[in-house]
């Protein structure tokens, strides 16, 4: 799933931790991010063979994004979290509209 | 790439590493179509590039969280074991499909994981208004 949708597949990863091994939300995430790091190496590597990776365009995003994520965590407790989610998912709907509709 | 595009990337790379933090999704949800609809690159070769962005951001992650004790490595090995082989197996499988196939394969994804982040949201909203007016009355 991973290589096909070019995400890191925590989405799955995570609950199957939690409830087939035991682990926490917490370790569970920490964990999936160590498999994260070589699945995005392999996919990374197979759509590189075909020319289909922007390597300037990843720097510039991995720039940005590392730079972000501490400020995320943050400030993860001070927002009101419940409405906020609800407004970015009905985002990510629009989005996947977008997609469909070009 | 102009300056200006160079730096409106940084820019939403940013948004991207504090969206993953605060909705628990990862960063390829939300570059991927950030590169095709705002950056016109193919859905293969937003897929791609995102694929390698997470790398790095993902070490990020992984030593913030083995600071405090959170990974193991054991069974991260053999998730990645498994999904190493997946990884590849999916990445032929998109390279092998249509521009517009994987581009509505990736929307439908999308859908599912916006019904959860919605889902998500009203839960924690719920609790939030519970965890207050516990707070008001003690």
């Amino acid at each position: 799933m991973s290589g096909l949708l070019g995400v890191g597949g925590g989405v799955v990863m995570v609950p199957l931790l939690v409830m087939a091994v035991g682990l926490t939300q917490h370790q569970a995430h920490a964990t999936s991010l160590a498999a994260v790091v070589l699945m995005g190496a392999v996919g990374a590597a197979t759509f590189g063979a075909e020319g289909e990776v922007d390597v300037p365009l990843a720097a510039l995003l991995a720039a940005g994004s590392l730079f972000g994520a501490p400020l995320g965590a943050r400030i993860m407790h001070r927002a009101a979290e419940g409405p906020l989610k609800v407004a970015f998912g009905v985002l990510m709907l629009v989005v996947a509209g977008m997609l469909l509709w070009t | 790439m102009t300056l200006a595009v160079a730096a409106g990337v940084v820019a939403f790379g940013v948004l991207v590493g504090l969206l993953s933090a605060l909705f628990g999704i990862g960063g390829g949800i939300a570059m991927v179509p950030f590169m095709v609809l705002l950056l016109d690159r193919s859905q293969h070769l937003a897929e791609g590039t995102s694929l390698l962005v997470i790398i790095p951001t993902a070490i990020a992650g992984v030593i913030a969280h083995h600071k405090r004790g959170y990974v193991s490595f054991e069974h991260g090995g053999i998730l990645a074991i498994g999904g190493v082989f997946g990884a590849f197996i999916g990445a032929k499988i998109a390279l092998s499909i249509d521009e517009e196939m994987l581009q509505t394969v990736f929307a439908i994804f999308l859908v599912l994981m916006g019904a959860r982040v919605i889902h998500d949201g009203r839960k924690t909203a719920v609790r939030e208004a519970a965890g207050s007016s516990e707070g008001s009355a003690t």
